[in-house]
């Protein structure tokens, strides 16, 4: 194992690693796999989301646009220009990181319920682009036959191969995620949200701060958007919109907002969620905003929290005094 | 002394209300200058002038002769320019300890790319900033409360830590506002010891107290605001025996000396 996975996720993560490696195999190539799959795809973008949000205490309800910029850029690049889908898959990465960097300067000069409107907007914008674009984007139909990632000879080309390879990748952006929170720059990051003129006092630059975990999380993004085009081989609008950029709150509120490991718990809750609810269209959108105003009255620490102080209360009430 | 401050007509207006007004005024270097004045004087507003919250709206403010128009507050922390807050201000979601490393931020460099991945870079780093945060605790007299979270202190214990994540930044001078308020007579006793430590680190100290007993017996200078002005300047005996500032101030506020 390398020498950076330690720390206090070692345990959590080997043990989601087992899980989830051996449920695999009992499932085999089917409807569950997928779901497992889209599943890792929605919790790293969860986990840049605790970063910005539950970390350094910033709004993003745009999210979906880097998401979105990730997977056009990917899929543009390999398909339309022939590059090599993993070289396109960096350069979707550092652009879409780039583009984060530079609106984040003018988007944090806002505060609070601006900056929830500004980034938005921004969503809605970016989302309107890849409609409208259409001689790139392909715009409502869609983009087709976007190719996927191999190594060698051996391509990622069905649903069973391209699950470890986006587990891989998730348990990754786990443990880099958790080191940073634990770091120089995450004592940044929980002091800017606890205080931001006290952390200015001390020499932060907390505009820098922020603006850089903004373009990490639009990185994480975009690593999940070019994974999801591979993996479809198909992108148009939808999956990009407003509507997710809710979703991936939620699932960000569900694992607890300042929690690593959580974004895992929150992405598949969501997801299992909408997949029951599918039948009846959109209606899980309203659920959600159910859910986040109950989950941040009863347990604003996020569901898992909630019910480990829960259970700890049970059993102290049962353990004879 | 050489000045380690200098404030030239100095000047803030909040719309009508000038809260600084054509301030003139030296802090020398290696002293402890006390700021007093009643509520309202303009005494916080002075130091978010010099820490560079506010920007003037005329006059000027040199620090070791520089001008700092144009710097804004976490440079000049880095310049060596650290402030405490009145409302205290603490990272109330983290450790004690933590809240006093946030201190060290800016006089250690490891990015993100070492946190990361674990470079050997960020872990010397990190053991060194633990180190130091340790030590400036135990300095405040709090190192026995490192680990527990920084809300769950009382008020003094909070004033103290505040005052241990300033002076971890590794400042020339140190504003203190209003360290002792909410304190009892055995905490403001040690604020005033610490007041005096700070001093021999070679800390040059500011502060702002309502607490006459309190900066009688801790500054060697005491300055009067009154309405954002100047209305006297000495030692904390010539200040006391002062006509203007008794009827001013003191005189208003006899019966909680
Ligand atoms: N940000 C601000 N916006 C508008 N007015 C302000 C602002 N800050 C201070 N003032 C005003 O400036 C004047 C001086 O306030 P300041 O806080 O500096 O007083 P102070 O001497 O620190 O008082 P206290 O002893 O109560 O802390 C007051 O009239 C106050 O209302
Ligand atoms: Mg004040």
């Amino acid at each position: 194992m390398p020498h950076f996975i330690r720390g206090r996720g070692k345990m959590l993560a080997i043990a989601t690693l087992v899980v989830l490696l051996s449920i695999v195999p009992l499932l085999g190539n089917n409807y569950y796999t997928s779901v497992l799959l889209i599943i890792g795809i929605h919790a790293i973008v969860t986990v840049g989301l605790c970063l910005l949000m539950g970390y350094t205490g910033q709004v993003s309800l745009g999210h979906a646009a880097f998401y979105g910029i990730g997977a056009y850029i990917a899929a543009i690049l390999s398909k339309t220009y022939h590059v090599d889908p993993w070289l396109a898959m960096v350069v979707a990465i550092i652009a879409t990181a780039a583009f984060a960097f530079a609106i984040g300067f003018p988007v944090f000069r806002l505060r609070g319920n601006y900056l929830a409107m500004a980034t938005l907007g921004l969503g809605i914008i970016i989302w309107i682009l890849f409609r409208e674009l259409d001689w790139i984007t392909g715009g409502q139909s869609g983009f087709l036959d976007i190719p996927t990632l191999s190594i060698g000879g051996f391509a990622f080309d069905s649903d069973f191969r391209f699950y470890y390879l986006v587990w891989g990748f998730c348990l990754a952006v786990m443990f880099i995620s958790q080191n940073i929170v634990g770091s120089r720059m995450g004592r940044a990051m929980r002091a800017i949200r606890d205080s931001e003129s006290a952390s200015q006092s001390l020499g932060i630059n907390a505009t820098l701060v922020k603006v850089k975990i903004l373009a990490l999380s639009a990185a994480y993004a975009a690593l999940a958007g070019s994974l999801y085009a591979y993996y479809v081989g198909f992108i148009d609008p939808p999956p990009f919109g407003f509507l997710f950029s809710i979703r991936l709150v939620v699932m960000a509120v569900v694992g607890g907002l300042a929690s690593i490991w959580g974004a895992i718990f929150g992405a598949a809750s969501v997801r299992l969620l909408t997949e029951f609810l599918h039948p009846f269209g959109d209606i899980d959108v309203v659920l959600f905003g159910l859910i986040i105003v109950v989950v941040m009255i009863l347990s604003p620490q996020g569901v898992i929290r909630g019910l480990g102080d829960l259970w700890r209360r049970i059993s102290r009430r049962l353990t004879p005094s | 002394m050489a000045d380690i401050l200098q404030m030239k007509g100095l000047t803030k207006a909040f719309g009508g209300v000038i809260a600084v007004n054509e301030l003139d005024l030296e802090i020398h270097e290696g002293e402890i200058i006390a700021i007093i004045g009643p509520n309202g004087a303009g005494k916080t507003t002075l130091f978010n002038l010099i820490a560079g919250v506010f920007s003037p709206t005329r006059g000027q403010i040199f620090f070791h002769g520089q001008d700092l128009a144009g710097t804004n507050d976490y440079q000049r922390a880095r310049m060596g320019i650290a402030r405490t807050f009145q409302d205290v201000r603490l990272f109330g979601n983290m450790s004690v300890l933590d809240n006093v490393m946030v201190g060290l931020h800016s006089r250690s460099k490891y990015g993100m790319l070492s946190a990361a991945f674990r470079l050997p870079q960020g872990h010397r780093e990190e053991a060194s900033i633990r180190l130091t945060a340790i030590n400036t605790l135990n300095l405040v007299g709090l190192g026995q409360r490192a680990d527990i979270n920084a809300s769950e202190l009382t008020f003094g214990q909070q004033k103290l830590v505040s005052i241990a994540r300033a002076l971890a930044t590794k400042p020339r001078v140190i504003m203190l506002d209003e360290p002792a308020a909410g304190s009892n007579v055995l905490e403001t006793q040690e604020i005033s010891d610490l007041a005096k430590r700070i001093l021999e680190m070679g800390i040059t100290v500011i502060l702002v107290e309502h607490d006459m007993r309190f900066v009688m017996g801790t500054a060697e200078r005491v300055v009067v605001l009154d309405s954002g002005e100047k209305l006297a300047e000495g030692t904390p005996s010539q200040v006391q025996n002062d006509r203007r500032v008794i009827t001013a101030y003191l005189g208003e506020q006899e019966d909680q000396i």
